[in-house]
């Protein structure tokens, strides 16, 4: 059990939250012009790294907004939130 | 059209605590995200909706609920409100929806309002509850929306050790029941 602090809410449990899978992954902008594997690539691969990753989360049992946040996969340290549409705050 | 089958339909007692279903209720969703959207419920309803996060705004007829940052609910158990809540909920659509400046929905028969009252509700919900009711608890008018015994819940901290909580109608008996078997233990 952690706490998240939601960029619309505030701090709140993290049961109140599902996970969005790995943020900032850009739709290709002509799809068929794809081979297969690209498309795959596009659509399945994920780094799903040990350390310092970029995710996407909602507060799916509160305010139902998506945003998006820095954690430490190893130890669930929140670096950052911040919302959707905006540049990380760090690298 | 509303539904006046109240589905629980039952008020209880226990030391400290009374827990009881008030119902009907006028519940109508607002979404809409401009500026020409927000003074028009202001102007239609005489309340601004608030835009501050977890907060209420309302008067003794009316409540507008903060849901999210382009959404709110409002409700009201007045009787003027309920005689004519098809004049007020028309009104709002024709204001809002038609010409599309953002959406109201009716949504009087989606939830269902429990009432808790007494100096116990508080040791009530924690016992069930991931939200830190510390500062929600002083703070008149404060909204949270959260998991109660795993079931979505709407809390209006309508006054002090007097919530309004806001159920889907298909959990509410569930709700009611965990309520009740948990008020004795508390």
């Amino acid at each position: 059990m952690f706490l998240i602090n939601c960029p619309y809410c505030g701090e709140r449990d993290q049961s109140e939250f599902s996970a969005g899978g790995e943020a900032h992954i850009i739709r290709p902008k002509q799809p068929t012009e794809l081979s297969d594997d690209q498309w795959a690539e596009y659509l399945f691969m994920r780094k799903n790294i040990k350390g310092v990753q970029f995710e996407r989360w909602n507060h799916a049992h509160g305010c139902r907004k998506w945003f998006n946040m820095v954690r430490d996969t190893s130890n669930d340290k929140i670096h950052a939130v911040y919302k959707m549409g905006e540049k990380p705050p760090i690298k | 059209m509303l539904n006046y089958n109240p589905p629980i339909n039952e008020a209880k007692n226990y030391s400290e605590l009374k827990i009881s279903e008030i119902e009907p209720i006028t519940k109508i969703n607002l979404r809409g995200k401009n500026r020409d959207f927000i003074t028009k419920i202001g102007k239609e309803l005489s309340i601004i909706p608030p835009s501050d996060p977890n907060t209420s705004s309302g008067n003794e007829k009316l409540n507008i609920l903060w849901l999210s940052p382009d959404e709110w609910l409002v409700y009201s158990n007045d009787k003027i409100y309920l005689n004519e809540r098809n004049a007020l909920l028309e009104k709002l659509f024709d204001e809002i929806s038609k010409v599309q400046l953002g959406s109201v929905t009716d949504v009087s028969d989606h939830w269902v309002m429990i009432n808790l009252k007494g100096t116990k509700v508080f040791e009530l919900l924690s016992s069930g509850c991931p939200f830190n009711f510390n500062n929600f608890k002083n703070s008149k008018g404060a909204v949270t929306q959260t998991l109660l015994n795993h079931i979505d819940v709407i809390i209006h901290n309508k006054n002090i050790n007097d919530l309004n909580i806001f159920v889907r109608r298909s959990f509410c008996e569930h709700l009611w029941r965990w309520l009740n078997d948990s008020a004795r233990f508390t």
